[in-house]
C-alpha cells in the first residue's frame, strides 16, 4: 500500500484520534476553571483548617505525576472496592480520564488564581472601600480585570501544555491522536510499520498550540490599554 | 457643634501601641494639618477616621452623630452600616491608588455609579442618572485643571495628574471630610506644585480637610489649626503661625527644625 | 512506570487475597457481555476496513461469547496494564495472542495452550545470510519488548538488548538502524515483515524456542473451564482448523 493510498485511512483515524483529545482538553478546561477558582478562594479562606486542606491536597496533586493519578482513578474501584464505577468500553475511560484531568489541573490553576487575586495591591481594595464600594463590587468592578490580566501568561502557559499533557490518557487506553497515530505500527486498517502516522500527530499539536498562542496574543493585545 | 470629635482614640498593633489616647475636634470649613516624623502615627488615625483600621477604643462623631464607639462595639458592630459611616470621609492616598483599568473620568465616576445603582429609580432614570454622573465627574477633573486628559487612563498620566484624578475621585461622593495622607510624598519635587495648588484651591472655598504632610511651609499657610504628633500621642497643637514660629515643646522644636534649614 | 505498575500489583494482590473471588462465570453471564482485552495484533487481533475487530483470536473470542450465550465487547488496552485491567474488573479476559511465559502464568488463570510460537530474529533480508547459527549472533543489539517472552530468551543466551515499549517497535528500531536486530513473536513477524507489509526490506529467521499461546483470566476464575471445554469442542468439530486456515495460521495450531 503506498502513500497516496494509506493517506486517507491514517487521515480519518488521526482525525477521530484528535477528537478525542480535543473533547478531554475542553472538558479539562471547562471543569478545572471553576474548580480552581473555588479551591482559590478556598485557600484564601481565613479558616485555617480549610487553608491547611486545599494546601495539603493541590500538594499531593502537584506533587504526584499525572500518569498515577490517572492510574488510580481509573484502576482503583474496581482493583480494590470491587466496584469498576467507570463501566466498560470507550465512555468510561474518557470519563475516568476528565476526572482526573479535571482535578489535576484546577490545582494548577488554583495557584495561578490566588496568585494573581493576592498579587492586586491592597491600596487597590482600600481605595474601593473609602469609596462606599461593596466588596462584591470591588472585586468584579476594580480587581477581577486586573487578575485576568496578570493571570494571561501562566494560564496560557497551563493550557498549552494541557493540550499536549491529554496524550498521556493512553496509560489507561483511551484513543487518543498518539494511540491512533502509533496503532498504524503493529498494523490498523491493513497498514503495518507505518511510522509516518505517529511523527504525523505532531502536525495537529502544532496546529492546536499555534491557535491558542494567537488567541492568547490576541487577549493579551486587548487588555494592553492598561498597566 | 463640631463636623468632626475625635475622643480617647486608642489603637495597637500587637505590642506596640500606635495611638494613644487621641482627642481632637474642627469645625467645618476649616483645615486642619498634622504634621510629625514618620512612625508618629498620623497615616493610623486617617485610616482610623476613614474605617480602614478598627481602633482598640475611643469615639468618631461627626455633626453630632456617634459613627464609632469603639470600647463599646464588637467586630460586628463595627462592620454594621460601614459603607455608610466611610461616606463621610474622603481619603486621598500618597500612592494615588487609581483604578488602572479606568480612565480618569471613569474612575471618578465609578463609586458614584454603584452607589446610584442602588438606587430604586435606577431602571427608569438610567440613561439620565449616567449623564449627571458623567457631567459631575466632568466638572470635578476641569476643576482639577484635566479637561484635556480626561479619558486617559492612569499609566498615561504624571504623577500629579493621577494625585489630581485622586482627588476629584475623593470628591465625588461630597464627603463631609476630605483626608489627605501625605499627598506629595510619592511624587517627584517638580510635581508636589500642581497637587499643592488644587488642594489650596480647595482650602480657599472652605473645603473641611485633615492633611497629613511634610510640606511644612504649606501646611503653615493653608491649615487654620495644626497638630504635631509624636510616639502616639498629640504633643502640641494650635493656630499654625503659634505653633510654627514658637513652638512650646522641645520636641516640636526640634522636629521643625530640620525642616528650617 | 512499571515499577509503579508492581506498587499497585501489590495493593492489587493484598486486596485480591482479602477478597474471596466471586464466580466470575455467574457475573459475566448476569451482565450479559465479556470483555475482552486485545491489542492491535495482526492476525491475531485487528480491525478490519470497516473498523470491526477481526482476526483469529477476535473470531473464536466471539464464537466463545455465543457458547457462553453473550455479547462480546472487544477493549483495547495498554499490553502493560493486561493483569491491572483483569484485577481490576474493567476487563473479563486477555485474548491477544499472549504467550504462556512464567510471569503470565502465575499472575493470570490461563487456558489450556491452542497454538505454537517461537521467537524469531528479525533483521534486514540482505543481512540474514550471515546469521545461520544462535552463536553467530553475539555481537548484536537485540530489541526486544520490555518484559516479552522475546527478552527472556534473548536474556537466557547472553544476547546485548535494547528493551523497547512493544513488538512493533522492536520493528521500528531495525528498521530504523538503531538496532540490528529484534526478537519477536514468529506470527507477527509473519505478518508483518517482508514482502507487501510495511517492512519490505525485513524478514525473519532461527526459530529461538518453543512457545505457546493461551488466554489470561482473573486469578481464580471458573471461566477457564468452560474455555478449555469449548477449545476442546471446536478442535473435535473441525471448526478451530477452519478458523486458523482463515488466517492462515493452520501450521501453528496446537495438535495439527
Amino acid at each position: 500500500m503506498d502513500f497516496s493510498q494509506q493517506f486517507p485511512i491514517v487521515f480519518a483515524s488521526l482525525n477521530t484520534g484528535f477528537l478525542q483529545t480535543l473533547r478531554l482538553f475542553a472538558i479539562t478546561l471547562i471543569g478545572a476553571i471553576p474548580l480552581g477558582l473555588l479551591l482559590a478562594v478556598a485557600e484564601m479562606s481565613s479558616f485555617r483548617p480549610l487553608r491547611m486542606l486545599i494546601k495539603t491536597i493541590v500538594w499531593i496533586i502537584r506533587g504526584s505525576p499525572l500518569m498515577i493519578q490517572l492510574l488510580i482513578i481509573f484502576y482503583f474501584p474496581g482493583l480494590v472496592l470491587k466496584n469498576p464505577i467507570w463501566g466498560s468500553g470507550e465512555t468510561g475511560r474518557f470519563a475516568a480520564a476528565s476526572v482526573a484531568f479535571v482535578i489535576n489541573y484546577a490545582c494548577y490553576f488554583c495557584e495561578i488564581f490566588r496568585g494573581g487575586i493576592q498579587g492586586i495591591p491592597v491600596g487597590q481594595e482600600e481605595a474601593g472601600l473609602v469609596l462606599g464600594m461593596k466588596p462584591a463590587q470591588i472585586f468584579f468592578r476594580v480587581k477581577l480585570l486586573q487578575v485576568v490580566k496578570a493571570i494571561i501568561p501562566p494560564m496560557s502557559n497551563e493550557i498549552i501544555t494541557l493540550i499536549k499533557d491529554t496524550s498521556l490518557a493512553r496509560i489507561i487506553a483511551l484513543q487518543e491522536i498518539i494511540w491512533a497515530g502509533q496503532s498504524f505500527l503493529k498494523g490498523s486498517g491493513g497498514i503495518s510499520g507505518a511510522i509516518w502516522p505517529l511523527f504525523f500527530t505532531g502536525i495537529y499539536y502544532l496546529a492546536a498550540t499555534g491557535i491558542l498562542t494567537i488567541v492568547f496574543a490576541k487577549l493579551e493585545k486587548k487588555l494592553s490599554y492598561f498597566r | 457643634m463640631p463636623i468632626l470629635e475625635v475622643q480617647n482614640l486608642r489603637k495597637s498593633f500587637g505590642e506596640t501601641l500606635v495611638l494613644d489616647d487621641i482627642s481632637f475636634s474642627m469645625e467645618k470649613g476649616t483645615a486642619l494639618s498634622i504634621i510629625g516624623s514618620s512612625g508618629g502615627g498620623k497615616t493610623t488615625l486617617l485610616r482610623c477616621l476613614n474605617f480602614l483600621e478598627k481602633p482598640d477604643s475611643g469615639i468618631i462623631r461627626v455633626n453630632g452623630e456617634t459613627l464609632l464607639d469603639a470600647s463599646a462595639s464588637g467586630k460586628a458592630d463595627f462592620q454594621r452600616n460601614i459603607r455608610l459611616k466611610r461616606l463621610h470621609f474622603g481619603l486621598v492616598f500618597q500612592s494615588f491608588n487609581l483604578f488602572p483599568q479606568y480612565t480618569a473620568l471613569e474612575n471618578v465616576m465609578l463609586a458614584e455609579r454603584m452607589l446610584a445603582k442602588e438606587q430604586p429609580d435606577w431602571k427608569e432614570r438610567k440613561q439620565a442618572r449616567i449623564r449627571e454622573i458623567r457631567e459631575h465627574g466632568e466638572m470635578l477633573l476641569k476643576d482639577m485643571g484635566l479637561q484635556d486628559r480626561m479619558n486617559n487612563y492612569p499609566h498615561q498620566l504624571s504623577g500629579g495628574q493621577c494625585q489630581r484624578v485622586a482627588i476629584a475621585h475623593a470628591l465625588a461622593l461630597n464627603p463631609d471630610i476630605l483626608c489627605f495622607d501625605e499627598p506629595t510624598s510619592a511624587l517627584d519635587p517638580e510635581l508636589t506644585g500642581e497637587v499643592l495648588r488644587v488642594i489650596r484651591g480647595l482650602a480657599d472655598r472652605n473645603t473641611t480637610m485633615i492633611i497629613v504632610t511634610h510640606e511644612m511651609t504649606f501646611a503653615r499657610d493653608v491649615a487654620d489649626y495644626v497638630i504635631f504628633m509624636d510616639g502616639g500621642v498629640i504633643c502640641e497643637e494650635g493656630d499654625p503661625r503659634e505653633v510654627f514660629s514658637n513652638p512650646q515643646q522641645e520636641r516640636t522644636r526640634q522636629f521643625l527644625s530640620h525642616y528650617s534649614q | 512506570m512499571k515499577k509503579i505498575v508492581a506498587l499497585l500489583l501489590c495493593l492489587v494482590l493484598a486486596a485480591a487475597s482479602a477478597l474471596a473471588l466471586a464466580d466470575d462465570k455467574a457475573d459475566v453471564i448476569a451482565k450479559g457481555k465479556l470483555i475482552v482485552g486485545i491489542t492491535d495484533f495482526e492476525p491475531m487481533d485487528y480491525r478490519d476496513t470497516d473498523g470491526s475487530w477481526v482476526g483469529f483470536d477476535a473470531d473464536l473470542a466471539r464464537k466463545f461469547g455465543e457458547y457462553l450465550g453473550v455479547e462480546v465487547e472487544f477493549q483495547e488496552i495498554d499490553w502493560d496494564n493486561k493483569v491491572l485491567e483483569l484485577d481490576s474488573l474493567t476487563i473479563d479476559c486477555v485474548w491477544n495472542g499472549m504467550t504462556l511465559t512464567d510471569e503470565v502464568l502465575s499472575a493470570m488463570e490461563c487456558s489450556k495452550p491452542y497454538m505454537n510460537n517461537a521467537q524469531v530474529v528479525v533483521m534486514f533480508a540482505d543481512k540474514i545470510g550471515g546469521y545461520s547459527t544462535v552463536e553467530s549472533l553475539s555481537g548484536l543489539v537485540f530489541a526486544v519488548e520490555a518484559g516479552s517472552a522475546g527478552e527472556k530468551v534473548a536474556t537466557e543466551l547472553g544476547l546485548e538488548v535494547n528493551a523497547v515499549q512493544n513488538q512493533a517497535s522492536a520493528l521500528m528500531e531495525v528498521a530504523a538502524g538503531t538496532s540490528d536486530a529484534a526478537i519477536i513473536d514468529a506470527l507477527m513477524a509473519a505478518a508483518m515483515v517482508g514482502e507487501g507489509t510495511g517492512y519490505e526490506n525485513l524478514t525473519y529467521a532461527l526459530p529461538l524456542n518453543d512457545e505457546q499461546y493461551g488466554v489470561g483470566f482473573r486469578k481464580g476464575s471458573n471461566l477457564v473451564d468452560e474455555l478449555n471445554a469449548f477449545l476442546d469442542a471446536c478442535t473435535a468439530d473441525g471448526s478451530l482448523l477452519e478458523l486458523a486456515k482463515l488466517y492462515s495460521v493452520q501450521g501453528a495450531l496446537i495438535g495439527e
